[in-house]
Order: structure tokens, then C-alpha cells, then sequence
């Protein structure tokens, strides 16, 4: 099993890959120019946060990851500005944040799915943002929290999946249980 | 697999060696990281791993002592520089808390090089854990603050470095460290970051503002151990004091005051990488103010709290 992480500048990517790591799922951190072929025989895709505001157009600065999630048809995981990112390649739209959170919030449910199969309807996240998610068709919406409504989606004919939210973080609630359940998707 | 220790040492047992061919020179702070990392390296250097502890001048209350303690209970021979006129000296003026970071850095690898110089060196050794380096930004991820062992160092340095744990968190260093037979006294101690008391000063670093908030970090460190040895809570992951220049008005035996304020900061983490603030009671919060306030009276009026998480905040405060 091994899940490429594509760097977008987030201060918890390597976070993503102890994780992945304490699931006993080989990964390496590549940069967001990475090409096709280096990740072509990965089971797995996870997109990281950044600084990069996707709200702001700057997804302009990461576009080589536009023709990756073209070829790439395996699972993809997004965080943060990942998750934002696969919106906006999906046709979505990513505006600043009417309410920005740092720190914890609190995540409600809306639909289980892969990502969030046995976990409590309610529990804590940290996130980190300044923009979120606002339109994005063709995709159905997991989870929410009190300020924003997009914080977790999955498309809903192909395996991508976003959180907007950080589980890859210590104080994050069931974060690795959402990592093992997005490497069980990419055993399927 | 969660982190396995035992497999992480006698990987980098095999990694290191490949370095035997040289001398080695180490910057040992007495803190978690550079200790562990030179008892890591030892096991391949021996004799010729150099230990080096720099007394900046920036250092807490008695901590020059507590090293030399600490250094002896894990087999190290190490030799002290006082350094600290130089330290204090070049930070003259500089209140930007990133060119205080930078200048200390450098500072540290000026002292590093003259030593290695001494004892023929070829290989530097650094304590860096993830941490450092993932906060000191390059490329895609921005620079929220420069740690002294990445942000100092300069493109051409005449010594090839040697970072074992530069892939690991603070709690993994721990286990590390067990592993290794470190006291659980020296590993377990709270983190202490490498430009020392300097980044508890807000603004423009001077030796009466270090007295000041060295004097306030002991009391918080001493309030905070004896409430956690009484149970009265759990002991944070770090815990320690800041000064912050800005003066407000007091009353002190029916006179006018007009000092110092000190912001007490008290976080858990597992790893330094997301924190909460501590839930320290009020007692304990009354008596630190208290100490503070009557040790200092002509220095400090005021003292608050500090209940930001990171994010937003940082745990240190520059």
C-alpha cells in the first residue's frame, strides 16, 4: 500500500505522512510539480493545505496539480486548500471564509460514508483556514460545522474525497480512524 | 505501526556509519533534542564527537548548572563557551523578532565554527527535529518563524551536517531517548526554544529585561511543577513567561506604579505542531501573579493570561 502526498506548503503535511506512516502505509512527500509518472503506481492521492489561496485565485500557483487529478483516476484525498483545490478543478467555486476558524471547531455529520464509517456524529476538529469551499457540483456534502458548510465532501460517482478541516493533526478528534478509512478505500 | 524506537536507533546506527571517517562537533543545549542526539551519534563517533554548550546569556534561571547536571547523568563530556557578551551584544537595538532569530543563528555558527576549528571537525551534528525546519518555511510553505538551527545557518558552511532526528516530533524524541537509557529527568523536560529568553522579551532585547523575565519564567516553572507534584493538574507540555514592554498603571503601597507587563503561558501538545491552552486553576494563576507582582514591584504591575490555541497563536510569542 503506498499514498503519494503532494505538498502544498501546509505546516502539517508531514503530519499526513506520520500518520500514514502509524498505519503501515508507505508514503513520500513529493512537490505539487511533481509529474504523472512518479505517482502513476501509488494506491493513493493525498493533496495537503497551503498557503496558497485558493479563494484568491492562486491556485494558479500549484496548476500542474490540475493535469495530475486528470490522469490520476485512483482515490484522492484533499485537506484544506487540497480539498479546495479538487473543488475548483470540479468546476466548484472557493471564496474567502464569511467566518474563518484556527483552532478547533466542532463537526457534525451530515452522511458517514468512507470517511467517516463507525465515528461518533459529533466530535472535535482543528482546522486552519482563511478561505472554504461555496459551490461544488457533482459532489455530496459529509460534514459541516458550525461556521462552515463544506467541510467534508466526496464526489459522488469517482473516490475523492475533502476535508476542509485537519486530521492529520494531534488534537484533531478520530483523525487517524478518517486516514485508515481513506486507506481502505484505496485497497478496494 | 505507531513509531518504533527500537528499530529508529539501530537504523541510524547503521546510517551513521558512514560518517566515521571524521570528527564530529555538537551544539548540546541541555535540552531534549541535541541531548538525544548526541547520545544517538556518540554510539557511532565515540571519542571523536566534540560537545559544545554555549551560554548565550539568554539562557533560564540556573540552567547552565541543570545541563552540566544533565550532561554527566548521559555520559557527556562538554565543553562550555560563555558567549553571552557576544549574544547580548549583537542583539543590541534589534527589537524584529525575525532579525533576532537570524542574528542569534548566526551567532551560534560563528561559535560552532571557531570550535570546530579547535578540534579539526568535520561534520556539524544538530538536535533539528520536524518542527524546525517544517516552521522555518522554504519554497511552498511559509516561514512563520526561523529556528536558530535552520534560519542561521549560512549556504556555504565549511561543515557537512548530521541531523538524525530531523523527521521527528518532540513526543517521538522521547521514546528515543527511553530507548536509548536517557533519565527520564532530562527527557522529560519541557521544550526551551535555541534563542532562548531573547523571544520571551517582546521588542528590543536588554540584560535587565532578561533578568526580568527570567526571574518570571522560574516562578511560573515552580507554581505550575509543585501544583502538578500536588495533583492539583497535569503538568503542561510547556509552561513559561513573557515579558511584554508595555506599561500600565498600578498602585503599590498607596504609590503610584507604572511597569512591566508579564503574560503567563501555559500549553498541552503531543507534538508542538497544534496546542491547547492549559486549564491551570485559578489558585494557581493567583499565586504565580502574586510572586511575580511582589519579587518585581519595581518592575512588573501586571500579569495576565495567555488562552490562545495554536493556531491562531504560536506557543512562544515571537
Amino acid at each position: 500500500m503506498r499514498v503519494a502526498v503532494i505538498d502544498l506548503g501546509s505546516q502539517w503535511t508531514h503530519r499526513i505522512w506520520r500518520t500514514l506512516r502509524d498505519l503501515d502505509c508507505e508514503s513520500e512527500i513529493l512537490p505539487p510539480d511533481v509529474s504523472f509518472s512518479k505517482v502513476a503506481d501509488a494506491d493513493g492521492l493525498v493533496l495537503s493545505g497551503g498557503a496558497v489561496r485558493m479563494g484568491k485565485g492562486e491556485d494558479s500557483k500549484v496548476s500542474k496539480c490540475h493535469a495530475l487529478l486528470d490522469e490520476f483516476k485512483k482515490p484522492v484525498f484533499g485537506v484544506c486548500a487540497g480539498q479546495q483545490f479538487i473543488a475548483l478543478h470540479y468546476g466548484g467555486s472557493v471564496a474567502p471564509a464569511k467566518m474563518p476558524e484556527y483552532g478547533n471547531t466542532e463537526l457534525t455529520i451530515i452522511e458517514p460514508d468512507d470517511l467517516f464509517a463507525g465515528l461518533p456524529r459529533k466530535f472535535t476538529v482543528w482546522a486552519s483556514h482563511n478561505d472554504e469551499v461555496t459551490k461544488a457540483p457533482g459532489f455530496e456534502l459529509l460534514a459541516s460545522s458550525p461556521d462552515c458548510k463544506w467541510h467534508a465532501f466526496k464526489h459522488a460517482k469517482k473516490p475523492l474525497y475533502g476535508t476542509l478541516f485537519h486530521p492529520e493533526v494531534a488534537h484533531s478528534q478520530h483523525g487517524e480512524e478518517i486516514y485508515a478509512n481513506f486507506v481502505k478505500v484505496c485497497r478496494r | 505501526m505507531p513509531f518504533n524506537a527500537s528499530r529508529f536507533v539501530a537504523q541510524k546506527a547503521e546510517d551513521m556509519q558512514k560518517y566515521a571517517d571524521g570528527e564530529a562537533v555538537i551544539a548540546t543545549s541541555g535540552g531534549v533534542d541535541s541531548t538525544v542526539a548526541a547520545v544517538l551519534v556518540k554510539k557511532a563517533f565515540g571519542r571523536k564527537l566534540h560537545c559544545v554548550f554555549v551560554d548565550t546569556g539568554l539562557l533560564r534561571k540556573g540552567e547552565a548548572e541543570t545541563a552540566k547536571l544533565n550532561f554527566r547523568k548521559c555520559g557527556l563530556d562538554v565543553k562550555i563557551v560563555d558567549a553571552s557578551a557576544r549574544f547580548l551584544g549583537g542583539l543590541k537595538g534589534v527589537g524584529d523578532p525575525e532579525r533576532k532569530r537570524k542574528i542569534i543563528g548566526e551567532l551560534f555558527i560563528r561559535v560552532f565554527e571557531e570550535e570546530a576549528k579547535a578540534c579539526k571537525a568535520k561534520y556539524l551534528v544538530q538536535g533539528t527535529i520536524a518542527p524546525d525546519w517544517i516552521e522555518s518555511g522554504s519554497g511552498m510553505r511559509d516561514n512563520i518563524k526561523s529556528h536558530h538551527n535552520v534560519g542561521g545557518l549560512p549556504k556555504e558552511m565549511g561543515l557537512l551536517l548530521i541531523e538524525p532526528l530531523r523527521d521527528l516530533y518532540k513526543d517521538e524524541v522521547r521514546l528515543v531517548a527511553k530507548e536509548l537509557g536517557v533519565p527520564s529527568e532530562v527527557f522529560s523536560r519541557q521544550p526551551f526554544p535555541g534563542p532562548g529568553l531573547a523571544i520571551r522579551v517582546m521588542g528590543e532585547v536588554t540584560k535587565e529585561r532578561v533578568d526580568i523575565v527570567r526571574e518570571a519564567c522560574a516562578i511560573v516553572e515552580e507554581e505550575l511543577e509543585a501544583a502538578a507534584k500536588a495533583r492539583k493538574m497535569e503538568i503542561p507540555w510547556q509552561y513559561f513567561a513573557v515579558l511584554l514592554p508595555v506599561k500600565s498603571v498600578g498602585v503599590q503601597g498607596d504609590v503610584r506604579a507604572y511597569g512591566y507587563t508579564i503574560a503567563v503561558r501555559a500549553v498541552d501538545a503531543a507534538d508542538g505542531m497544534t496546542a491547547n491552552y492549559s486549564a491551570v486553576p485559578h489558585e494557581i494563576l493567583h499565586k504565580i501573579s502574586l510572586r511575580i507582582t511582589n519579587a518585581m514591584k519595581d518592575k512588573v504591575n501586571r500579569v495576565v493570561f495567555d488562552v490562545t490555541n495554536k493556531p491562531p497563536a504560536t506557543i512562544e510569542w515571537e
